[in-house]
């Protein structure tokens, strides 16, 4: 499935700051959808929406950085580049920590602005990738038997299969038949394939 | 009992008699006085005998006693006179004595006489007791307050010291000489000490004396500063200072935790004041930075659309739009702000400046910056000026201090700062003028001094300049510094008369 095109969102309260950024962006040939407020933002927001955000952090109802908290619950997974009126140090440590992709200060340089935008647009499509693995992972593994599971998970830890059937009390040719039936299910060609998918669904842990 | 003894004669007992007594008729003259009374009351025995029995009392108590005495006559048995009460007697010499007095009455034919007998012993006993009590009070209670007392003989230049303060001197002598005293005190306080012991032994007023100042104590091996507190009395002989008695007390650590609760407050008021600075930069920060990235990112929209190839016209013009109306708004936020900071009123008074003055550098010596000596020369009847109280004093409190710091970072022995106030006739403004006698200020200095955040102190922030400054002019008058300020900074500032 091929991602569709990036869109830069601006949230900030100042309508100047949003009308002359959406111009830079726009000018750079870049899509820009722009929104007044957090609250705007969150009530337009769909889940076809992919590109990053650009966030003011001082605004008057909810902050920047509270937009960031909001959209981590809802596990909405667009990158965030914060924009700030004075570069406050612990602040950006923290946006950077919880996953920000930088914290720029206003003013700020068109180049400056677009290089983070297309850092910004590269994470996204790691993080959509990512999510996309992830649901592949997770509806492979629900195909399998309670049985299937748990040969597979002493398998992604290196058991052999002798291993493995003394483990589970089982034969070692029943092991055998349960691993095979795992790799057809989860499309596997070799063990490595099922520790990737055993770590991406988040399952194998 | 034979008849030599029988017939001894009244005479003879009376004179050998030890206690003083006297023979005194129903008029109350004196008719005979023993020896003991002629020593007790210093007259001989032409001069006491008749002459009437009042002679010996205080003119005071002389009606009280002739009415005591007809009283004495109507009702006469022995007994003692006032209660046994002490009564006080007037000698020869003029001195009064106090005296136990018995009365016993003797009757003649047709005549009466009253025998009085005089005892002094009882009393000088009971008083020296007193005395002795009451100077072991005085010692315990001297000691309790740690005080130290002196005796000082203006005369002769002499100080005469107790044990306490020949501890805190760290001397041994039992007395010292003026000029020793003197050395023993600290440079810096010499001058504001000599002027109240000047001022305590003027006769004209009668001003006790207080002075205040540091010591050094040689005993220590070190040198060690200590504050003196003294207070004292000084007595007059012939129209001239004659005793300077007082008691001198230590407080360096009192001291000490002044200066230490007077740094805490300019701490606290630094940290303040800091706060209040960046809190109003970084509200005029927050004012121009929207519209500075505004038209940061127009500008580079309009650069950008100039390089391209296909050149997009409509793109440029709203660019260019965008940055003049941001440029715009960005100077009506800054008019906006400063409006809003300075719009309140201020309210105004007249204001008597010389008071004025007087009360700031009160506030300034207390300030625990240090001490400083005041050369005064206001003008007389000085008119009312018109300003508000609080910031007039507070611009000569700010001038004060910076000059008591100039003063102590230059290191000068005796810090001083001459204040004159007087009026410019043709402006009708009241003049001010602020003159330290520090190191003073080089050219460079002299230009950047009333700016914001500009400091030579360490710990400042360097607004009171600049603030003064505001404050002078919002009151309708001026501030400057003399530039040619080289023996110590000379400030000056006017303020409109009042009408």
């Amino acid at each position: 499935m091929r991602n569709p095109e990036p869109v830069v969102f601006i949230v900030d309260d100042e309508p100047a700051v949003r009308d002359s950024l959406t111009l830079m962006i726009e000018q750079a040939g870049i899509g820009v959808q722009s929104f007044e407020s957090a609250e705007a933002f969150l009530n337009a927001y769909g889940s076809d929406f992919f590109g990053c955000i650009i966030l003011d952090v001082q605004m008057p109802e909810m902050s920047g950085m509270q937009l960031q908290d909001e959209l981590f619950q809802r596990k909405i997974l667009l990158p965030i580049v914060f924009l700030t009126g004075h570069g406050d140090i612990p602040m950006s440590v923290r946006a950077i920590k919880t996953g920000a992709v930088d914290f720029l200060t206003k003013p700020v340089t068109r180049e400056k602005l677009l290089t983070c935008v297309r850092l910004a647009f590269a994470e996204a499509e790691k993080r959509v990738d990512e999510a996309a693995h992830k649901q592949n992972a997770i509806a492979c593994l629900k195909k399998l038997t309670q049985r299937e599971r748990e040969v597979m998970s002493l398998a992604v830890q290196g058991r052999s299969n002798k291993e493995i059937a003394a483990c589970l009390d089982i034969s070692h040719r029943t092991v055998e038949i349960h691993k095979s039936n795992i790799m057809r299910k989860t499309d596997s060609i070799n063990l490595l394939d099922l520790v990737r998918i055993s770590r991406e669904s988040d399952l194998g842990k | 009992m034979t008849d030599e003894l029988t017939n001894l004669s009244f005479r003879t007992l009376f004179d050998a008699t030890l206690e003083a007594k006297l023979l005194v008729d129903a008029a109350g003259r004196i008719v005979l006085a023993n020896p003991a009374a002629q020593l007790l009351f210093g007259y001989n025995e032409d001069e006491i005998c008749e002459v009437m029995v009042e002679m010996l009392i205080p003119a005071r108590y002389r009606e009280k006693h002739r009415r005591y005495r007809a009283l004495f006559l109507d009702n006469p048995k022995k007994r003692t006179m006032g209660d046994g009460k002490a009564l006080a007697a007037l000698c020869r010499d003029g001195k009064e004595i106090l005296l136990d007095i018995n009365l016993s009455p003797i009757k003649t034919q047709g005549q009466f006489y009253v025998l009085a007998g005089f005892n002094v012993t009882d009393q000088r006993l009971k008083a020296e007791e007193a005395l002795l009590a009451s100077e072991e009070r005085l010692r315990l209670a001297k000691q309790a307050a740690g005080l130290g007392i002196f005796d000082c003989d203006c005369k002769n230049k002499i100080i005469y010291w107790d044990e306490k303060m020949r501890e805190l001197w760290g001397s041994s002598n039992e007395t010292m000489s003026y000029k020793e005293f003197l050395a023993t005190i600290h440079p810096q306080d010499r001058a504001a000490r000599q002027v109240a012991f000047e001022s305590a032994i003027d006769t004209t007023g009668h001003e006790g004396f207080k002075a205040e100042y540091r010591i050094i104590n040689p005993a220590n091996g070190v040198e060690r500063w200590r504050w003196i507190s003294s207070i004292g009395q000084v007595h007059f002989k012939d129209g001239r200072a004659d005793r300077l008695v007082g008691v001198v007390r230590d407080v360096t650590e009192q001291k000490n935790l002044q200066k230490k609760l007077q740094a805490q407050r300019n701490e606290t008021e630094n940290l303040f004041k800091q706060q209040v600075a960046v809190r109003t930069a970084s509200a005029i920060a927050h004012e121009i930075n929207q519209p500075l990235t505004a038209i940061s990112a127009y500008s580079e929209v309009a650069l950008h659309a100039l390089h391209q190839e296909a050149f997009n016209t409509d793109n440029l013009k709203k660019a260019l739009e965008g940055c003049v109306e941001q440029a715009q708004r960005a100077g009506r936020s800054i008019h906006e702000l400063l409006a809003f900071l300075q719009k309140s009123e201020i309210e105004t008074e007249q204001l008597n400046l010389n008071e004025l003055i007087q009360e700031a550098l009160d506030i300034a010596r207390n300030d625990g910056f240090g001490g400083f000596h005041q050369v005064l020369s206001l003008q007389e009847n000085l008119p009312a000026a018109q300003g508000n109280r609080l910031q007039v004093q507070k611009v000569l409190v700010n001038l004060f201090r910076n000059a008591v710091e100039a003063m102590r970072i230059a290191n000068v022995p005796t810090s001083k700062i001459s204040v004159s106030a007087q009026t410019l006739a043709e402006t009708n403004m009241a003049l001010v003028v602020v003159q330290d006698n520090g190191s003073g200020l080089d050219k460079d200095m002299v230009k950047y001094i009333f700016d914001p955040f500009f400091t030579t102190k360490p710990s400042g922030i360097g607004m009171g300049l600049s603030i003064s400054r505001a404050l002078i002019e919002a009151n309708g008058g001026q501030l400057w510094l003399d530039p040619d300020s080289k023996a110590g900074a000379k400030f000056h500032f006017t303020l409109p008369l009042a009408l």
